[in-house]
């Protein structure tokens, strides 16, 4: 099961490092921040495996529920800030 | 029993790493913002819920596993709500939506 | 500015979400001993929440849950009930933040005492961390002037 959850994680990553395309030539700054949160939730899948890989899970629990919060709250934040700016 | 959960709990988090793989390939390919918000908006929740109702049946009956359903909770309320806050902002600043090219002659 | 509100989606998602989101806040700050977090990170969840709220309502209807006077005196206590534990162990003939010697006054043995004042520091850094994280954002996004502040400090400098 531990060989399992490293490929998956393995894979996970790969797709993360395909969405950084986006973020890094996308144009435009709209299409950047929906790559960001895109990346931070294959971020937090990614968090909890290593969790499980460390035998810790309790442990990185609650960082990913922070993670998660902090990822949304960062996504409402940047959209109020790009409608106001127009 | 721990094959059973193994089994299902890998068949979950295959299911989820299936749609990952269509959200990042709609987001790379198609061709304008609100398409690619289409695709990881729906996308991407599914696939976390999927990953996480996985990692949680691997778990077991404990805290762990509750939390982590929690997660799964939390994101499938606000990941559309930061899709619907991202697109409206987009709405509003006047992004040009893609339409189909029309072949040049045919009126 | 953040005179605005967000639409009717995002204020009735945020209204759901804010009250688990400070909860789990003070289970990070008060499970900092053994679990990842403490006092700073429990604070900028609980900051956190009230900067969701403050967006998807904006500051005219959500005045009346942050006032700016509040965050003022959270700030201050937080500090106060960090600096108090540290010097109440001075006075105890201890070194500054030595827990061990609040066990003279809370009658417990050494370890107790230690918890215990583990935890009102954090207390007291959660309390401190929350109020300067909501007043840093307001200060960014109103550029130092609150919305209904502005008249009167026109007013003040005409008297001037």
């Amino acid at each position: 099961m531990q060989t399992f959850f490293l490929a998956v994680a393995l894979g996970i990553c790969f797709l993360v490092f395909l969405v950084l395309y986006r973020v890094v030539y996308g144009p435009g700054v709209f299409n950047r921040v929906a790559a960001i949160s895109a990346v931070g939730t294959k971020t937090l899948i990614i968090l909890l495996i290593v969790g499980f890989l460390y035998q810790r899970v309790d442990m990185f629990v609650d960082i990913s529920i922070v993670y998660a919060l902090l990822n949304f709250i960062g996504c409402v934040a940047v959209a109020k800030y790009l409608e106001m700016e127009r | 029993m721990e094959t059973i959960q193994n089994i299902l709990a890998g068949l979950f988090l295959l299911g989820g790493c299936f749609f990952f793989a269509t959200a990042t390939v709609g987001l790379l390919r198609f061709p304008d913002f609100f398409t690619r918000l289409h695709a990881t908006g729906k996308g991407d929740t599914l696939a976390v819920t999927l990953c996480l109702i996985g990692l949680a049946i691997h778990s077991g009956l404990n805290m762990t596993s509750v939390k982590i359903l929690l997660i799964a909770v939390f994101m499938f309320l606000a990941q559309p709500t930061s899709t619907h806050a991202i697109s409206r902002a987009g709405v509003r600043c006047g992004l040009e939506i893609w339409r189909k090219k029309e072949k040049e002659g045919n009126p | 500015m953040i005179y605005r509100g967000e639409d009717i989606i995002i204020r009735t998602i945020s209204r759901m979400l804010i009250p688990f989101i400070q909860l789990y806040g003070l289970y990070v700050i008060m499970h900092g001993h053994y679990s990842p977090g403490g006092g700073f990170q429990g604070g900028v969840i609980l900051g956190a929440s009230l900067i969701l709220l403050l967006l998807a309502y904006g500051y005219q209807d959500a005045k009346s849950r942050v006032p700016e006077k509040l965050l003022t005196v959270f700030s201050g206590v937080g500090v106060f009930i960090y600096a108090g534990t540290g010097f109440l162990c001075l006075v105890l003939l201890g070194n500054f933040l030595d827990y061990a010697m609040l066990a003279k006054i809370l009658h417990t043995d050494a370890a107790h005492a230690r918890s215990l004042g583990i935890l009102s520091v954090e207390i007291g850094v959660g309390m401190a961390v929350m109020a300067v994280m909501v007043s840093i954002f307001l200060d960014i996004s109103t550029g130092g002037v609150l919305p209904g502040e502005e008249e009167e400090k026109q007013k003040t400098a005409e008297e001037a």
